[in-house]
């Protein structure tokens, strides 16, 4: 069993140190300090640098020992030599957590220097994130010793190698009004094994998905027990790069990871029903679904739409995917056909026309909520269809199924309406085939 | 450790084919009738208490492809072919390999017509160790690779569900009128070959190929097992 005490102590520390905090914006420990500082946390936070009085009107240390008081945390973007005496500094003041953003360890052949990090951190009992990593978002504890700054919290929490596919997560979640709990990235994730920030999110009330993003891991066997565990508690999807040969050489120089042959890897994940992602959209979008919905009773899928061609590419989509899309049945045909214009196609897809507006949809719904007709629903917007949002919200509770959306050719309305239908906790895509593989996944949850 | 692969891994070679084929046995997995032998007079006793028609192989541990020495001949209905393919084997793997020791040769039953061939394999991963493949024999494996994975400990639900998997799986439930075959009995060998990898950490590689689904039964036709030269 993993001490999930150290990465929660880690997580919500209460007090931080920037170790190379900068005065100058185009540097690290400049952004660093200025989105702990922006993002409101509520700690304290020491900025060290010997050569500045303060930076963005907070005073500097010259070194972690001048500090007035305990720090908690120490966030390091030094140079990579001057590391180790910077970790001696952070167990001699007695810190429980760092985060190594600096570079030029093992990734660039300096693995000697990493184990001396690495030993005099586990000496003084200090749990470590990276090195050459972009750093920890914790939004519970408004805590972004990272970069950009996402302060939009959400039930989704990242786990990534790569930085910016972290920060693209984070980025997208509150573009869309989805949020995260926290971006976490591991760089040559030497400290903090992967698998113990898997059962450490598993456990945390507020998250309902992990997005995990690794190139590669060095004990499968024990991957997939944590993950099976991780499974029981939470869905967890997964983004591996290197499916090809040269994308697997491609991962071997990032980070030396032991990539295995990604066959093996991926039957692994069939083995052991972990959800994973094809791309970085995907990444996103499963996240997205599984954060938000339950698993749906089976694999009917009833479409609705107000074009006629996005209802085609969704349903080849269901097709290739194995979802059903099953006749309406004729007794919810001839209800449709007392309540709707007779230009509607009444078929599954069921094609509202391009004049619909959201209470065309209301009204169709609430005829088709009296039958049992499927487990799922997909609204398809194909224009600016204003209160979609508010309808779908409304209609929901008398349905009684899960609803996933699809807007797009929606101009401005498209842009309101979208991350009102999120903030509902409706999810919603740029795109008929995006939606319905994310329905996809919310299938393959277990 | 297994005593057939003690005694391999002591004179520095791989399982020879009679030895993978105890192995298989040793874990229930139901082989043809076969004998070891080391004259033509041995040869056509052995196909007589087997029954005609028979397959006669070359046992080596210096040829890894007996086919392309000359060193297999099948379909062999009487004493005199017998004779025959015996004098024909030790002839041919001769001019193949003139230094290759030849501890025998391997009198098997032929197997009857009517099934579909498939390819069990195991292989080892470097995260995740040993692996267990399945595929569908021929084109489908060499052009296609058309196969899947999994880890051991497989239960039946893993095996057939990595059966399910194959592009080609139709050709085993049945398509064209043709009857389904017998699927549980492949993953039957799936879920014996599992627990035979993980038991004997000494195998690098197994390979079952072919073995032949019939409408009842499956069984190995050739069977192949190398072991890990560091151990």
């Amino acid at each position: 069993m993993p001490n999930l005490d150290t990465i929660r102590s880690l997580f919500y520390a209460k007090s931080v140190a920037v170790v190379g905090a900068s005065a100058n914006p185009s540097k690290t420990g400049y952004v660093i300090l200025k989105n702990i500082l922006e993002g409101g946390y509520a700690g304290a936070v020491y900025p060290i640098n010997p050569g500045s009085e303060s930076i963005l009107g907070v005073p500097c240390a010259a070194s972690l020992g001048d500090v007035p008081g305990a720090v908690d945390l120490v966030v390091i973007v030094v140079p990579a030599r001057a590391v180790p005496d910077v970790m001696r500094q952070a167990v001699q003041k007695g810190a429980k957590g760092a985060i190594i953003i600096s570079g030029g360890f093992r990734e660039i052949g300096n693995a000697e220097l990493e184990a001396e990090v690495m030993a005099i951190a586990e000496a003084g009992g200090i749990a470590v994130i990276g090195p050459n990593c972009q750093g920890v978002n914790y939004l519970p504890n408004k805590l972004c010793a990272s970069w950009p700054l996402i302060e939009t919290r959400g039930a989704m929490a990242v786990v990534s190698q790569s930085g910016t596919i972290g920060a693209a997560m984070g980025g997208w979640a509150a573009e869309d009004g989805l949020g995260v709990t926290a971006t976490v990235a591991l760089g040559n994730n030497s400290g903090v094994p992967v698998i113990d920030l898997m059962q450490f999110f598993a456990q945390e009330d507020d998250v309902r998905v992990i997005a995990l993003n690794i190139e590669g891991v060095r004990d499968g066997r024990q991957f997939m027990e944590a993950a099976r565990a991780v499974l029981q508690k939470k869905p967890l999807v997964l983004l591996k790069p290197g499916r090809t040969a040269k994308g697997a050489e491609a991962a071997q120089s990032h980070t030396k990871s032991i990539a295995g042959s990604d066959a093996v890897f991926d039957a692994a994940c069939r083995q052991i029903g972990l959800i994973r992602a094809e791309g970085i959209a995907e990444f996103y979008d499963y996240s997205k679904i599984l954060s938000l919905l339950p698993k749906p009773a089976g694999r009917r899928l009833a479409i609705l739409t107000s074009s006629g061609g996005s209802g085609i590419l969704a349903a080849d989509v269901a097709e290739d995917l194995g979802i059903a899309l099953p006749p309406l049945g004729e007794e919810a045909v001839q209800a449709l056909r007392e309540k709707l214009p007779p230009q509607c196609v009444l078929a599954n897809p069921l094609d509202l026309t391009g004049d619909a507006t959201a209470d065309r949809y209301r009204v169709a719904l609430e005829a088709l909520s009296a039958y049992d007709v499927a487990d799922c629903f997909l609204l398809i917007f194909g224009d600016p269809i204003a209160g979609a949002a508010e309808m779908a919200d409304a209609v929901r509770q008398k349905l009684g199924k899960p609803i996933v959306v699809a807007f797009l050719g929606g101009g401005e309305v498209e842009k309101q309406e979208v991350p009102l239908l999120i903030r509902a906790g409706i999810p919603a895509y740029p795109t008929p085939e995006r939606a319905v593989r994310a329905i996809g996944a919310l299938l393959r949850k277990s | 450790m297994n005593e057939w692969i003690g005694t391999a891994l002591t004179q520095k070679r791989d399982l020879l084919e009679p030895e993978a084929w105890a192995l298989l046995a040793a874990y229930g997995i139901p082989v043809p009738k076969h004998r070891l032998v080391k004259t033509a007079a041995e040869a056509v006793a052995a196909a007589g208490a087997i029954g005609y028609p028979v397959v006669l192989k070359v046992v080596s541990q210096d040829i890894l492809h007996k086919s392309d020495a000359g060193g297999v001949r099948v379909g062999l209905r009487d004493a005199e072919a017998v004779q025959a393919a015996y004098a024909g084997i030790l002839k041919s793997v001769r001019a193949y390999q003139p230094n290759a020791r030849v501890e025998g040769i391997f009198v098997c039953e032929m197997l009857p017509p009517g099934g579909v061939e498939c390819i069990i394999g195991t292989t080892h991963d470097a995260s995740f160790g040993p692996v267990v493949m399945v595929g569908l024999g021929g084109i489908f494996v060499e052009v296609l690779r058309d196969v899947s994975f999994r880890i051991p400990p497989l239960n039946k639900a893993d095996a057939l569900a990595m059966i399910g998997e194959l592009k080609g799986a139709a050709l085993l439930t049945g398509i064209r009128g043709q009857k389904p075959r017998d699927v549980e009995a492949l993953a039957d060998m799936l879920l014996r070959v599992a627990r035979l990898v993980q038991e004997n950490p000494e195998i690098e590689e197994l390979d079952i190929n072919p073995c032949i689904v019939y409408e009842a039964g499956a069984v190995p036709v050739d069977a192949r097992v190398l072991l890990k030269s560091v151990f």
